[in-house]
């Protein structure tokens, strides 16, 4: 199989055999998971030296340490001797880290501290600093958010991001003190990672019919009609996000009546006082812009518009686990932080009114694409194709709420 | 046990039975009944964190294991948000759940913890719900420890904590109620 097998940029389909192929997977793991900024976690995860969590990049289970001085680090979580996963729990903390196997002991930052029978078994030959915990190559944050890369010759970071930043600043950079992490919440889904990364990335069109449970006032005909003030917008490389334009004209007030759910007033009245030190850090024209969905190559998605993050963990080709988080104001009050959090996981946690129909839709997906016969059949990516638009206003190619101009990037 | 400890442990039972009824047989409306105005039904996820002092089992207590600092719980409730999560039931859009799951409710090691001078029971039972879907089984096995009031009727749900055996859930989702 070549990539022309696979996909057809000018046509705009793919094969369904991308979410069941394991050559393919096989493939992905190394030259998507192991050249990619992967999210690996939030610095207010590591608050005071010492804490730890435990991740996943790609299939590598990855431990994210903050050592003594402060330093964010991430190292593959296995023992150099024979493999051991290292760290058994998710998060804590801990200077040092014992392998349960043989005993070995790492710092925080990786180095090989000491084997038992150093002496005495290994005669003091034992090359310690060559048997340090394997570094993730690269590892940086942006504006709060940690991402590592396996990729010693990878872009930066911010070069990575490219225009996705600009979008990415919307729901990171709205005030002084930035933002906090909750969660994760952790479950598995019988699905091909990318049917459920491109959701994030660009499917605005499946939310009036899949999720239709939550507007069941909505006539039949509307479930589809585009949206007002939304648009997909494609910031390449990849990326994708969906956002509401809002006029200039409209008062914070209006603003925030149209975008999202209901709310109580304590959220609404904390919403309104912080939308001057927004406008001031933001501009004036993101402060009239939230984005309600998005990713980040390969998958990191989000559901900004209830402040919903989330990782898509392959775990072989047809499973994923997700880990979905709560993204905060860390200088929210707390009741507003409570209202908000209950929010993500009343939509968008597992049990959540929105969640609860995605997962069955991406493991039929998957389902369907290991049909002998099915599987030779591409499956259609042309919404809103040849009508792409530039404005010198937002970075990247707009399409309208709905368009498929966000799967097209995602992968052609 | 004297005679009323056992007469209110049998219709505490016959409560968490017709309960489970109720909810296996899809009246969910009636279910609703149950609740309390003030009812709290949480469901904290879990972690795999460090055990305390291995030698003391005081310590290896599962609470250190659930609703951590800085975690999100996969149910928060109010009868409000019951009541939606009810309701959307019968959009007939509401996919996981239409067509419904085959579900059933096992109830079981049910234990009065305590009871207050208002007949405010504290109680803790196991449930293992088996739900079949598109052909596949999926088993969750539980902790629910409860706020149960005497009522006209047998008991009202004051508050519900429900502690899943998973820490990551095998299930894709979260669509039955426990």
């Amino acid at each position: 199989m070549s990539h022309s097998d696979y996909v057809a940029a000018d046509a705009a389909w793919v094969s369904p055999e991308i979410f069941s192929d394991s050559v393919l997977y096989d493939l992905e793991q190394q030259r998507i998971f192991g050249r990619s900024w992967l999210l690996l976690g939030h610095v207010s995860q590591l608050p005071v030296p010492g804490a730890f969590l435990r991740t996943n990049m790609g299939e590598e289970s990855v431990l994210v340490t903050r050592d003594r001085d402060g330093e964010i680090h991430a190292h593959l979580n296995a023992c150099r001797h024979r493999g051991f996963q290292l760290c058994q729990q998710d998060r804590g903390v801990a200077h040092s880290f014992q392998c349960r196997y043989h005993g070995w002991v790492y710092a925080s930052h990786g180095a090989l501290l000491g084997v038992p029978g150093q002496a005495t078994l290994y005669y003091n030959e034992l090359d310690k600093p060559r048997w340090g915990l394997v570094p993730v190559a690269r590892v940086d944050t942006y504006k709060g958010l940690i991402f590592g890369n396996f990729d010693p010759d990878a872009p930066p970071l911010s070069d990575f991001l490219g225009d996705m930043a600009w979008y990415l600043d919307i729901i990171l950079d709205r005030r002084l003190g930035g933002t906090e992490l909750l969660g994760p919440q952790r479950w598995r889904i019988a699905a091909n990672w990318k049917i459920v990364a491109e959701n994030h990335c660009g499917d605005e069109y499946h939310v009036g019919f899949a999720h239709g449970s939550n507007f069941p006032d909505l006539p039949g005909s509307m479930r589809a009609a585009p949206l007002p003030y939304a648009r997909e917008i494609r910031p390449m490389l990849g990326h994708g996000v969906g956002v509401n334009i809002f006029p200039d004209e409209m008062t914070p007030e209006q603003l925030l009546a149209t975008a999202g759910f209901p709310r109580p007033r304590h959220v609404t009245d904390y919403l309104l006082r912080v939308q001057d030190e927004i406008a001031e850090r933001l501009g004036r024209q993101r402060s009239h812009m939230s984005i309600i969905h998005g990713a980040v190559w390969p998958n990191f998605g989000m559901v900004p518009i209830v402040n919903s993050l989330r990782v898509i963990h392959p775990k072989g080709v047809g499973e994923v686990e997700m880990w979905a988080y709560c993204l905060l104001d860390r200088d929210a009050p707390a009741d507003v932080k409570q209202w908000l959090a209950n929010q993500t996981t009343a939509t968008f946690g597992p049990a959540g009114s929105f969640e609860q129909d995605d997962a069955g839709n991406w493991s039929a997906v998957t389902q369907s694409s290991r049909g002998a016969q099915g599987r030779r059949h591409p499956l259609n990516l042309q919404m809103g194709i040849g009508h792409e638009e530039r404005s010198d206003k937002f970075p990247g190619e707009l399409g309208l709420t709905a368009s498929e101009i966000n799967q097209r990037g995602f992968y052609l | 046990m004297n005679d009323r400890s056992l007469s209110r442990i049998i219709a505490v039972q016959q409560w968490y039975y017709h309960e489970a009824r109720l909810l296996d047989s899809r009246r969910f409306d009636l279910w609703l009944q149950l609740m309390d105005q003030r009812v709290h039904y949480r469901m904290p996820s879990r972690a795999y964190l460090q055990q305390g002092d291995a030698a003391d089992f005081s310590t290896w207590s599962v609470e250190r294991e659930i609703d951590v600092a800085g975690s999100l719980p996969l149910i928060d409730d109010d009868l409000d948000g019951l009541r939606q999560r009810v309701g959307r039931l019968q959009t007939g859009m509401a996919w996981a759940e239409t067509p419904p799951s085959i579900t059933r409710r096992l109830v079981t090691n049910v234990e009065i913890l305590d009871e207050d001078p208002q007949g405010r029971l504290s109680v803790t039972s196991a449930i293992l719900l088996s739900k079949v879907r598109s052909g596949e089984r999926v088993i969750f096995t539980a902790e629910r420890r409860d706020q149960l009031i005497p009522s006209d009727n047998g008991f009202r749900l004051l508050d519900r904590y429900v502690i899943l055996d998973d820490v990551v859930l095998a299930s894709g989702n979260l669509s039955v109620l426990f």
